[in-house]
C-alpha cells in the first residue's frame, strides 16, 4: 500500500485546514491576473524581462554531478533567475493562514524555495519566475483572506492588532483599501510604493466564513485546550501529540544514545 | 483541581492605558492615525529635535520620514504601566537612553565587587606578624572609604577626584562571624542580621562561615567611563594603598604584592565572567553575569520572602532590561527595538497575571510552594495550563493581544509565566526550564506563529538542553548566563531565564539562588538603585524622579 502523508491529527476543522494547507490541496477561490500578482510584488514591471544573476543553466556548461542528475532544475533556476519574495501577514482573527502553516505548504509543496517563520509575518524566497507562481498560489486560493491577509515586504505591523471598523487587518502604510464594491484592493506594492492602478484582490470572507477556513485555534472558535477553564480541560489531539514530542526530546537530551 | 483565577491584573493598566470605560474585548477600532503628535512624549523630542537642528548643522530626528513621508504613529500610542506600582510613563521613557534609573541599576552591577579579607589579613598576620584587630578594620575601612573614591593616601596630596562627583562610591564589610560584625563600626557593615529575614540570615552565615568580605562599588563614573574590567583594577589600587597606610607597610615591601594580588585575583569576585574574543569583553560586562548572580542581586527575596513569584518577577524585570535592553540591545547589536521585548516582561501587569494564575493554580494542586514532585509530568502540567490560560487571555482581551503586539513578546512572557510557576511549585529550576521550553512549542502549535527566526530555533531545540550533562549543553540553569551557547544571541529570553532560575529558590525559601556574597553584597543599603523592587525603579527613572551617579555637571557651564 502507498504511503499517504497524514501531515496532522485531530478531528476540528483546524486540524484538517492546516492538514488542506500542508498537502496543498487548496480550493481555489478567485483568479488574480498574473501581470497583478507581478504588479503587487513590486520586483518587476508586469511584461519585463527576468533580471538574471547567472546565464540559464543549460548554457553553463554544468559538471557531471550525481546531485543535478537526480534534481530537475525549477525553470526559475534554468533560467538564472535572481531570488526575489514575497512575504504574507495573517491576522490573528481568524485569517485562513497562520506562519507556520505557510511555511509548511511552501517548504511541502513549492521546489526550491526558502521560508522563512515569523510571527507576524512569513515570507518564501525563490527564483523570480517561481516565487511569482507561488505567490499566485497563495493569492488566489483559501489561504488567503484579502481582509485579513496582506502582502507586506516591510512594516508588517498589524496581526496583532484590532481590526478597522470595515473588516480590515490595520497596515501602518494603507497597502490595501476596502471598495465600495465590496473587494478589497490593493493601492500599494508590498514595500508601500503606490501601484499605477488600484489591483482587485478579491472580496473579504464573512467572519463565518474565515471562523471555518482558519488554521488558528482560538479560544472562540475551536479552542486548543478544550473549554477554556482549567476545570474542564480536552486536549486536542495536536496538544497531545506535542506533548509527547516535548517529552521525548527532553528526556533524549538527558541521554542522547 | 485548580482554582479559578479571576484577578486579571492587567484590566486596570488596559484601562488606565485606552481609557476607563473603555471596551477591552472589541475586535474592532476606529484607526484615527493621529501621527506622531498625539503623544506627549513624541511631541517633545520633535521640539528638542527643532531646537537643536541649527545647534548641529545637520538634519536631525524626523519621525515623518518612513517610506515616503507616512508619519510614523499611525496607531494608538499608549503609555505603559510599570508592573505593581502606579507609575504610568511612556513608551520612550524605558529605554534605558532616557531612563537614568535603569542605567544606575546596570552601573551598579558593573561599579561592584566583591573581595575577601581573609587573605589579606593571614598575610598581615602570618607574613608580617601585624595584628589585625575589629579596631584596625574600623580605622581600614575609614580610610578607604577616603581612598576608594579616588583621593589620596600614602603618597602626598596628589591629584584627586572631586568627593562630589563621586560620593556614590562606598566600601562595607559583612562576615558570617557574628562576633565581628558586632565590633564593626555600623556605617561601615552590611548588616545581615538587620537586613534579612531571620531564617535567611542564619543561612547566608552558614554559607559563608566565619569569613569576612568587603562590598566594593567603584564611583558611577569611573565604570561609566572605563568599563567592567576597571573595577577590580581600580579597586586593587586603592585597597593596596589602604592597606599600607591602615597597617604601616612599606610601600615597596614585596607583601604589598601579595595584597594587591589577592585583591585582583584570588580572593575577587567579579559581577560578570570574562567572554571570549568573539564577544570581546572584560570581566564585570553584562555578557558574562550568570542568571544566578543576577537573581541574587535582586534583593526582593528578603523584602517580600513570603511571596515568591513576586521575588521571581522583579529578577525578570532586572534581567530583561540587562540582557536585553542593554547586553543584546545595545552591547551586541545597537539600536531601539529590544527595548519593547523587554518592557512586555515589567509593564501592565500581564507577566504578573499569568504568573499568579499559574502559580495559584498550581498551590491549589500540589499543596504549598516547592511541594510537587520534581518530575517532567510537574512541568507538563503547569506549564500547558498557564499556556493556554495566557494564550486565552490574549484571545479575550484584544487589547492587551495589541499591547504586546510582538510574538516575542507574547512568547517570553507566557513561557516565562509558566517556569516561574514551574519553578515555585517544584523548588527545581531545570523543572521550571522544562516548562519554559513546553509553553513556548505550545503558543507555535496552537497559533502557528511563534516569536522570530533564531528565537523559535532556539526553544524548538531546547528541551534537548534542559537535562543534558554535556559540557557544551549542560548545567544548573543558575550558572548558564548570556554566553551560554544556545542562548547567545536571543533576545526575550536571558530575563526570564534569571527570573526562572530565582522562582526555584524562592519557592523553596531560599536565601539565596546562587551565591551568598552576591546576595548579601546588593542589601547594601547605599545602592543608589532600588534593588529590592526593580520595577519601582524604572518607574522613578521613567516619571523623571530618580537622580543617578556618575553625572558631570558640577564641572560643566550649566545649559
Amino acid at each position: 500500500m502507498a504511503y499517504k502523508p497524514q501531515y496532522y491529527p485531530g478531528n476540528t476543522s483546524i486540524g484538517a485546514n492546516r492538514r488542506k494547507h500542508m498537502s496543498g490541496d487548496l480550493e481555489k477561490l478567485r483568479d488574480i491576473s498574473d501581470a497583478d500578482i507581478v504588479a503587487i510584488m513590486g520586483h518587476r514591471a508586469p511584461g519585463a524581462d527576468y533580471p538574471s544573476t547567472h546565464p540559464p543553466l543549460a548554457e553553463m556548461g554544468e559538471p557531471d554531478c550525481p546531485v543535478r542528475q537526480l534534481v530537475t532544475p525549477t525553470p526559475g533556476a534554468a533560467a538564472g533567475d535572481r531570488i526575489r519574495y514575497s512575504q504574507f501577514t495573517d491576522s490573528m482573527y481568524n485569517a485562513p493562514a497562520i506562519p507556520y502553516w505557510r511555511s509548511y505548504w511552501g517548504a511541502i509543496n513549492c521546489r526550491g524555495c526558502d521560508p522563512g517563520t515569523l510571527s507576524g509575518r512569513q515570507i518564501i524566497e525563490a527564483r523570480e519566475r517561481d516565487i511569482e507562481e507561488y505567490t499566485k498560489v497563495q493569492m488566489d486560493s483559501e489561504m488567503t483572506d484579502p481582509a485579513l491577509a496582506t502582502m507586506r515586504g516591510c512594516t508588517v505591523h498589524g496581526h496583532s492588532l484590532r481590526l478597522d471598523e470595515d473588516g480590515m487587518m490595520f497596515d501602518m502604510l494603507a497597502r490595501t483599501e476596502l471598495g465600495s464594491d465590496g473587494n478589497v484592493y490593493y493601492a500599494k506594492d508590498q514595500v508601500g510604493i503606490p501601484l499605477d492602478k488600484k489591483i482587485n484582490a478579491g472580496k473579504p470572507m464573512s467572519e463565518a466564513e474565515t471562523a471555518k477556513r482558519t488554521t488558528i485555534f482560538r479560544c472562540d472558535n475551536i479552542s486548543f485546550g478544550g473549554p477554556c477553564t482549567a476545570e474542564s480541560r480536552s486536549f486536542d489531539e495536536g496538544l497531545v501529540a506535542l506533548h509527547h514530542m516535548w517529552e521525548r526530546r527532553s528526556k533524549w537530551g538527558f541521554r542522547p544514545e | 483541581m485548580g482554582k479559578i483565577h479571576t484577578k486579571k491584573l492587567f484590566v486596570k493598566a488596559l484601562n488606565k492605558k485606552f481609557g476607563k470605560d473603555f471596551d477591552l474585548s472589541g475586535t474592532k477600532t476606529t484607526y484615527e492615525r493621529l501621527g506622531p503628535e498625539q503623544n506627549a512624549r513624541k511631541r517633545e523630542f520633535i521640539e528638542a529635535a527643532k531646537k537643536l537642528e541649527g545647534k548641529r548643522g545637520i538634519s536631525f530626528y524626523n519621525p515623518m520620514l518612513h517610506c515616503g513621508g507616512v508619519p510614523m504613529g499611525q496607531r494608538q500610542l499608549v503609555p505603559y504601566k510599570l508592573s505593581t506600582t502606579e507609575y504610568i510613563v511612556e513608551g520612550d521613557d524605558l529605554h534605558f537612553v532616557n531612563n537614568p534609573a535603569m542605567q544606575q541599576m546596570w552601573d551598579d552591577i558593573r561599579r561592584t565587587i566583591v573581595v575577601g579579607l581573609d587573605m589579606a589579613h593571614e598575610v598581615l598576620e602570618k607574613r608580617l606578624g601585624k595584628e589585625v584587630t575589629p579596631e584596625t578594620i574600623n580605622n581600614y575601612l575609614e580610610i578607604l572609604n577616603h581612598a576608594m573614591p579616588g583621593a589620596a593616601v600614602v603618597q602626598e596630596h596628589m591629584v584627586e577626584t572631586h568627593p562630589a562627583l563621586v560620593d556614590d562610591c562606598n566600601v562595607r564589610m559583612f562576615t558570617g562571624d557574628d562576633d565581628l560584625a558586632d565590633e564593626i563600626d555600623d556605617q561601615y557593615l552590611i548588616d545581615i542580621n538587620k537586613l534579612f529575614p531571620a531564617e535567611q540570615a542564619e543561612e547566608l552565615k552558614a554559607a559563608m562561615g566565619k569569613t569576612s568580605w568587603q562590598a566594593i562599588h567603584i564611583p558611577t563614573i569611573v565604570s561609566r567611563t572605563c568599563d567592567g574590567g576597571t573595577t577590580s583594577r581600580w579597586s586593587a589600587m586603592q585597597l593596596s594603598m589602604t592597606f599600607i597606610d591602615a597597617y604601616n607597610m612599606c610601600a615597596g615591601e614585596a607583601a604589598v604584592a601579595d595584597l594587591a594580588f589577592a585583591a585582583k585575583h584570588a580572593a575577587v569576585i567579579q559581577m560578570g565572567d570574562m567572554l571570549p574574543a568573539r564577544r570581546a569583553r572584560g570581566p564585570n560586562e553584562p555578557g558574562g553575569v550568570s542568571f544566578g548572580f543576577m537573581a541574587d542581586m535582586v534583593q526582593t527575596s528578603r523584602t517580600k520572602p513570603w511571596d515568591p513569584p513576586q521575588v521571581s518577577l522583579n529578577v525578570v524585570a532586572a534581567g530583561t532590561m540587562l540582557y536585553d535592553q542593554i547586553w543584546l540591545g545595545s552591547y551586541m547589536s545597537g539600536g531601539v527595538g529590544f527595548t519593547q521585548y523587554a518592557t512586555a516582561a515589567y509593564t501592565n501587569d500581564v507577566l504578573d497575571d499569568f504568573s499568579y494564575y499559574g502559580c495559584d493554580y498550581a498551590v491549589d494542586k500540589y499543596g504549598g510552594w516547592a511541594e510537587a514532585p520534581i518530575d517532567i509530568e510537574t512541568a507538563k502540567d503547569c506549564a500547558t495550563e498557564t499556556t493556554l490560560y495566557a494564550m486565552e487571555q490574549y484571545e479575550a482581551f484584544p487589547t492587551l493581544l495589541e499591547d504586546h503586539f510582538g510574538g516575542s513578546q507574547r512568547s517570553g512572557i507566557m513561557a516565562a509565566a509558566s517556569g516561574v510557576t514551574t519553578g515555585c511549585i517544584t523548588g527545581n529550576s531545570q523543572m521550571a526550564l522544562a516548562a519554559w521550553y513546553l509553553s513556548h512549542l505550545i503558543h507555535k502549535e496552537g497559533w502557528g506563529r511563534m516569536g522570530f527566526f533564531g528565537y523559535d530555533l532556539q526553544d524548538q531545540c531546547g528541551p534537548t538542553n534542559v537535562f543534558s550533562y554535556q559540557p557544551d549543553e549542560g548545567s544548573p540553569l543558575e550558572i548558564r548566563g548570556p554566553n551560554y551557547p544556545n542562548y547567545a544571541m536571543n533576545v526575550g529570553h536571558q530575563g526570564e531565564y534569571a527570573g526562572i532560575s530565582s522562582a526555584a529558590h524562592a519557592g523553596r525559601g531560599d536565601a539565596y539562588a546562587c551565591n551568598p556574597l552576591i546576595k548579601v553584597c546588593f542589601a547594601n543599603p547605599a545602592l543608589l538603585f532600588t534593588w529590592d523592587d526593580i520595577r519601582k525603579g524604572y518607574g522613578m527613572g521613567g516619571a523623571r524622579e530618580f537622580r543617578a551617579a556618575g553625572e558631570r555637571s558640577l564641572v560643566m557651564p550649566a545649559v
